[in-house]
């Protein structure tokens, strides 16, 4: 009974596969991107917090709630700091069913379901968990979308943003999609400024036109 | 009984050709999104929010009440037949359901998930027109302080309580809040953390928040594991095995207890419907091992389908009182809700029976429509709703992505947005890939401010007296009930980490972030 509905590993040698390299520091403690995050934003509220214009006397002011959360924000990162030097996430193969949301544990007490043994080594053969190379290309498709929006115009840009994504999650026709892309993307133009009168900018097309 | 007389106005204005065919839309994508594992109602309403904004608010929400009832409808059919959950609010149903489909049920599965969802939505929403002005009426009493304590309540339950790691729930609460900080201060008049830009003086759009958390996020995190993550195999719902009328007999009060184990869940600020899905499955559990029911947990049992789908469908019924009588979101994707009435430029809440009573009624009234609609287009269809599954999947993303960036560009046609859309996609995808809860920060970006202008106005009444915070029964309950949901939650908590230590001895193998 899983309430992770993952299927069983389908190799149970796993962890025999690849000599234990010795863990550098960084292993296993990439959560510690998130405290930084929780930090700079933090810090960036005092900042704010110390240098503001405040308008009018009013007592508790603009300045009241915004300490509240920077002390909250310092609070978490620092927990979440000695949690993640503590105890590293490796091997990081823990199921998240409710993805952070919910405690499964609660929900598996809920529903009177046995303990869960977390799978140890999994039977996959990549290093890093995340597939850089894809993230890198979508999030890198959306920032090119999103700089050259003025410059081309929506149905070139937004063409090319749906193209990449294809592309980069594991289409196989690229041709195909390029099509596809070029009717979708034109599709929204004229459903837009025809129906709800919404102007997308024409970019360079809109002169020639 | 005013309420009726309401009500049948409110049908008046529903049943009109062009607001029945809003709320067809609105089913069908709802359904749709609720069978594509990892999207939601509350992305679809995220996404077309902007869309939405020529339509006429009455036209607009008749949609939404659609998507947020087909949500549910379609989260159980990918659970059913690939055994992978559209959405967390399915897991329970799961179980059972993907029991009966591998034993060449899975036409009655789905059948059966139908109409639970569709039993327990008609219920909840019935209890909502009748107990709605009684909300209401409670809700007038409340003053800042009681309106403070139900944001805090909401929030560290939320956060704390539900969530499967505290300090992370509280982080993401603590981004919620900070997030909600940003543009001019509505009492005073100050510019906080704008940076000087006059884009932002109006805040972080939460259209902004809402599509890079649920959509961009989302995307994101699919390209990082789509090459990786196995590809589940779909059970094929050809064959017979029909739902017939002895099947509904017995499922019948499976249907009405998840009914009333779930309508209570929408009230509370639990996040949802996973824990009273749970508890339904749990209590099936027991009784079939009570009655000795040979069927539960081998070849699936209908009524071990049926208790938890309805429960979710409960949940969102009553959740929709508690959101319009009190203006309190209990779930993510009652946030997203309210925030489409704050585009509006309504706030849920007791006023709102009193200044937009013609589209409260016809929204109560287009979510009875809209479940009949469901019901007739899942009950027959479900198969058919199956073949999305099929799509591949990066057209289906490459349109998400093009259409969160088309709508954050439509609602103010800024190119700085779309800049910080992307940040706040990448801040989820980060989220996302260490289980940082994102139901927090939607909680706290919407309810956030209104928690800031209560606690500022409790404590200018009292001139700093803190004591004004806990100075009413109502104050006092609610801080009493939160606190013993932490202590339970922290017992539980630290109880299954020494289990787990204890057991724990296992080979590891290292995995690089």
């Amino acid at each position: 009974m899983s309430i992770t509905g993952s299927k069983p590993a389908a190799d149970e040698r796993g962890h025999t596969g690849r000599p234990e390299d010795k863990p550098s520091f960084g292993t296993g403690r990439g959560e510690l991107l998130v405290a930084v995050v929780l930090y700079a934003l933090a810090v960036f509220l005092t900042v704010g917090t110390i240098s503001m214009n405040v308008q009018g006397t009013a007592a508790p002011g603009p300045q009241f709630f915004p300490v509240l959360v920077c002390v909250l924000l310092y609070g978490v990162a620092t927990a979440l700091t000695i949690q993640v030097l503590r105890s590293r996430s490796i091997p990081d193969t823990r199921k998240h069913p409710g993805r952070g949301n919910f405690s499964p544990d609660m929900l598996r007490d809920l529903a009177r379901l046995p303990e869960e043994r977390a799978k140890a080594g999994s039977p996959e053969s990549w290093r890093t968990y995340s597939d850089w190379k894809t993230v890198g290309m979508v999030v890198g498709g959306v920032a090119v979308f999103t700089a050259a929006l003025n410059i081309l115009g929506w149905i070139l840009s937004a063409a090319f943003l749906f193209w990449i994504i294809c592309r980069a999650l594991g289409s196989k026709r690229p041709g195909f999609d390029a099509g596809v892309s070029l009717l979708f993307a034109s599709a929204i133009q004229l459903a837009f400024n025809a129906g709800l009168g919404l102007n997308l900018p024409a970019g360079f097309l809109g002169g020639l036109l | 009984m005013d309420q009726l007389s309401l009500l049948l106005d409110g049908f008046g204005a529903a049943l009109t050709p062009i607001n029945l065919l809003w709320v067809l839309i609105g089913a069908i994508l709802g359904t749709a999104v609720g069978v594509l594992p990892g999207l939601g109602s509350a992305m679809a309403v995220a996404l077309l929010l902007p869309v939405t904004f020529s339509l006429e608010p009455t036209a607009a929400f008749i949609m939404f009440a659609g998507i947020y009832f087909g949500g549910l409808f379609g989260d159980s059919t990918a659970g059913i037949l690939l055994n992978t959950p559209g959405n967390s609010s399915a897991i329970a149903s799961t179980f059972e359901g993907h029991r009966m489909a591998k034993n060449g049920h899975a036409a009655k599965a789905l059948a059966t998930a139908a109409i639970g969802a569709f039993i327990g939505g008609l219920i909840a929403t019935t209890l909502v027109v009748f107990f709605a002005p009684t909300l209401v009426k409670l809700a007038t009493v409340f003053g800042p302080a009681e309106y403070f304590a139900l944001a805090v309540f909401a929030f560290l339950a939320i956060s704390a309580v539900v969530s499967e790691s505290v300090v992370r729930g509280l982080a993401a609460l603590g981004i919620g809040l900070a997030l909600a900080l940003v543009g001019i201060d509505g009492p005073s008049g100050t510019a906080r953390f704008t940076l000087n830009l006059p884009q932002l003086f109006d805040g972080i759009s939460i259209i902004v928040i809402t599509v890079g958390l649920l959509a961009l996020g989302e995307v994101f995190h699919v390209a990082s594991r789509i090459h990786r993550d196995p590809v589940a195999t779909q059970i094929k719902t050809s064959g017979k095995a029909r739902i017939n009328l002895r099947d509904i007999r017995r499922a019948l009060p499976a249907w009405l207890r998840g009914t009333a184990f779930g309508a209570p869940f929408g009230l509370i600020p639990a996040g949802g419907a996973e824990v009273p899905t749970f508890l339904a499955y749990g209590t099936e559990k027991k009784l079939a091992a009570r009655r000795k029911d040979p069927e539960f947990g081998t070849t699936g049992s209908i009524k071990g389908l049926a208790a938890p789908e309805a429960a979710a469908n409960a949940t969102a019924g009553t959740a929709m009182g508690a959101l319009l009588a009190l203006g309190l979101p209990t779930s993510a994707t009652a946030a997203i809700m309210l925030a489409a009435f704050q585009q509006y430029g309504m706030q849920p809440g007791p006023l709102l029976f009193d200044r937009s009573g013609d589209l409260v009624w016809a929204l109560l009234a287009s979510l009875f429509i809209g479940l009949v609609i469901l019901l007739i287009i899942n009950l027959p269809f479900a198969s058919v709703w199956a073949k999305l599954l099929n799509i591949p999947r990066h057209y289906l993303y490459a349109g998400i992505t093009v259409f969160s960036m088309l709508g954050v560009y439509a609602v103010s046609s800024s190119v700085l947005d779309l800049w910080l859309l992307i940040s706040i996609g990448l801040l989820g995808f980060l989220m996302r890939r260490y289980s940082i809860p994102l139901a927090p920060v939607l909680i706290a970006v919407i309810l956030g401010p209104m928690a800031e202008t209560e606690l500022r106005r409790a404590l200018a009444v009292s001139e700093g007296n803190l004591g004004i915070l806990v100075g009413s029964p109502i104050t006092v309950t609610l801080y009493l009930v939160l606190a013993g949901a932490l202590l339970v939650s922290g017992v539980q908590h630290l109880r299954h980490r020494r289990s787990r230590k204890a057991g724990s001895q296992e080979p590891q193998e290292l995995v690089r972030a």
